[in-house]
């Protein structure tokens, strides 16, 4: 997780070229305004499955409840191929990423260091004409996709170079995270979109067990929030080891810093920020210092001591917001925040500050 | 001139209902710098081994469900290697179990001849150049891909990946890759892959369609790597067409494609026929 894309001298070679230079061609020769794809070791990669994309509840429930066969059956059928899907949790991040490559583009005409939304889904193939009809429809800038036909994507992930996963499937994310990939879960909100903005993309983390380690976390967990703080006021100059997501803020301070060397910082449109349970007194420098010693700059630090992040969430309408916590992202959800939850570190064998083992054990002795 | 020798140990197929591929001898037997004169042990295996084991487990699976079971893989041994050659190849054969069915002796220069005067379907090849060529000479060929990765390797599931670029392509393309440069010798090999592929698909498709969604001994997939979505959604259409479904699909807007097979692990990959990709096997 140390870098953004590997570099891998041995992939140049003749047949890459090739590839490479056809597909430029292609779209270039193209009377369509559409833009050429980037190289996947160039650009931001993100990953998104078809029912983060689209709203598939219905058909979600058809596989579920009348299995696969059925599933195939409805989704071939002409009348709906046509259909486009509703739009899903991630669309308004995607639009959001659209806006900002637009404004890149404009910037830095032949620079390829853009967003490439890659869909990745273990649907059937079949569903592949649905879904790309749908893409059409709503004339989203989605080039690449992979549809491994029931396969893990995993694998899929790492060889698109991904810099980011969204998913619904918590098992598939908690083994992207595994492998070293940035990924989180995403749970379906209220309508928001016509509430976001659309000039500007809006990130919020999480800042232990998201962006930081679960180092700190543990502490708290163990120790209680009094040792918390002694040992972060100790500590204060010793940078947290980084989390999961530290690399995709990395990613996108590079964008910004794009449209600042144009003079675009007060219209630069990224905008990032951290909204922590930390305390800005007795626990927050930490968290400053190590973000400066990693070289990157958050945007908004938010500082609640403890209070409930989605009031605050609500009035920042971030396209996504990650926690590693269920609980905050429950709560963002209630107040119609998008949350993709983080499955990573001490804070997944906790619900509401309890350990889940003990509490199963309590009810047990109660018997 | 070819001479055409039956494997008695294997059942012979009804060649006119069969899906008959050809595949070179070096790619199912490792061609030996060193020919020791006289040598008997069996050759070794070569890079087309999983290939033939998979091809074996498709035809067991389908001729459990159905014993007259006649839309079968029928595999011709080609090999343009020294008589004194011959027997040993057989006895290779032999001795792995291999299920080959005939095996097709001749010159170099003869073997197109051969291929095409035996019906073979396909001529397979580890070879990209030899594929290439093939196709640019008007042969249906495709690359048995080098499966190299231990850990992704298939035996006991055949993997064919059809190219949406060929399959999704419109005159206008090919138009387009003459204006790129493409000589007529290349884009022959375009052509003949286009106009070769609906036969094979079509017997894919009625292959594939004998076993359900999962747990298939045979998986199909589409590969488009220059063309657009619009490209890769019209072939998912026409292979429907012509009765193939294929499992997997993967678009790649000019991302390189080698990650992507690495994990894929075909064993058939249909080419376009249009470069020498020397890369390309590189690195695999």
């Amino acid at each position: 997780m140390s870098e953004i894309k590997p570099t891998d001298t041995a992939a140049t070679n003749a047949g890459e070229e090739n590839d490479w230079a056809a597909s430029k061609y292609f779209s270039d020769s193209l009377k369509t305004k559409k833009p050429k794809p980037p190289k996947p070791q160039n650009a931001v990669t993100i990953a998104v499955s078809s029912r983060t994309l689209f709203n598939m509840v219905e058909e979600r429930k058809i596989y579920e409840e009348e299995g696969v066969e059925k599933y195939m059956a409805h989704m071939n059928q002409q009348k709906h191929e046509n259909e486009p899907l509703m739009p899903g949790v991630a669309f308004p991040l995607v639009k959001a990423l659209m806006t900002v490559n637009s404004r890149l583009r404009q910037l830095y005409p032949d620079s390829e260091e853009l967003f490439d939304i890659v869909l990745m889904t273990n649907n059937h193939a079949q569903v592949g004409v649905r879904l790309i009809n749908s893409i059409n429809h709503y004339d989203l800038t989605i080039e690449r996709f992979c549809m491994t036909g029931g396969q893990s994507p995993i694998g899929y992930l790492k060889a698109y170079m991904t810099n980011l996963y969204l998913s619904k499937d918590g098992e598939k994310v908690t083994e992207a995270i595994k492998e070293g990939i940035a990924a989180a879960t995403m749970f379906t909100s209220g309508d928001v979109e016509n509430q976001l903005s659309d000039t500007q993309l809006k990130v919020a983390f999480d800042g232990d067990a998201v962006l930081f380690s679960d180092e700190s976390e543990i502490i708290v967990k163990q120790c209680g929030l009094d040792m918390f703080f002694e040992h972060e006021q100790e500590f204060e100059n010793i940078p947290l080891k980084q989390g999961p997501l530290k690399c995709f803020l990395e990613a996108l301070g590079k964008l910004q810093r794009k449209f600042y060397a144009k003079n675009e910082r007060m219209t630069c449109p990224i905008r990032t920020y951290l909204v922590t349970a930390r305390s800005a007194a007795s626990s927050g420098a930490r968290v400053l210092k190590t973000l400066r010693s990693w070289g990157l700059e958050i945007d908004e630090a938010l500082f609640l001591a403890g209070a409930p992040k989605g009031p605050l969430l609500q009035k920042i309408r971030p396209h996504i917001f990650f926690d590693d916590q269920m609980f905050h992202i429950e709560g963002a959800k209630e107040l119609g925040t998008i949350a993709a939850h983080v499955p990573y570190g001490i804070g997944q064998k906790y619900h509401k500050g309890e350990l889940i083992e003990q509490t199963v054990k309590d009810v047990k002795d109660k018997k | 001139m070819d001479s055409m020798v039956r494997n008695p140990d294997v059942k012979q197929r009804d060649a006119a209902q069969a899906v008959v591929v050809a595949v070179s001898s070096d790619a199912i037997f490792d061609p030996e710098v060193e020919q020791v004169h006289g040598a008997t042990e069996p050759l070794r295996k070569g890079d087309a081994f999983s290939f033939m084991k998979a091809i074996q487990v498709v035809n067991e699976r389908l001729l459990t469900m159905n014993s007259d079971e006649t839309l079968l893989f029928d595999v011709i041994l080609l090999s343009n290697d020294s008589e004194e050659k011959h027997s040993r190849i057989i006895a290779s054969a032999k001795h792995y179990g291999l299920d080959i069915g005939r095996f097709c002796f001749c010159n170099k220069e003869d073997s197109i001849e051969s291929l095409q005067s035996n019906k073979v379907k396909l001529f397979l090849s580890t070879d990209t150049k030899d594929v290439c060529k093939a196709l640019q000479k008007g042969v249906p060929a495709a690359l048995l891909f080098r499966q190299t990765d231990p850990h992704h390797q298939t035996e006991d599931q055949l993997k064919v990946v059809f190219s949406g670029d060929v399959i999704g392509s419109s005159e206008e393309m090919l138009h387009g890759l003459r204006e790129q440069g493409f000589t007529e010798t290349q884009l022959q090999g375009f052509k003949t892959a286009k106009g070769s592929v609906k036969e094979f698909a079509v017997l894919m498709g009625e292959m594939r369609r004998r076993f359900g969604l999962e747990g298939s001994p045979l998986c199909t997939g589409l590969m488009t790597v220059w063309s657009s979505r619009d490209v890769c959604a019209s072939a998912l259409k026409t292979l429907r067409g012509w009765g193939l479904l294929v499992d997997e699909a993967f678009c790649m807007a000019g991302a390189p494609r080698s990650p992507i097979l690495n994990l894929v692990q075909p064993h058939i990959l249909c080419l376009d026929g249009l470069y020498h990709m020397e890369g390309f096997t590189a690195m695999s």
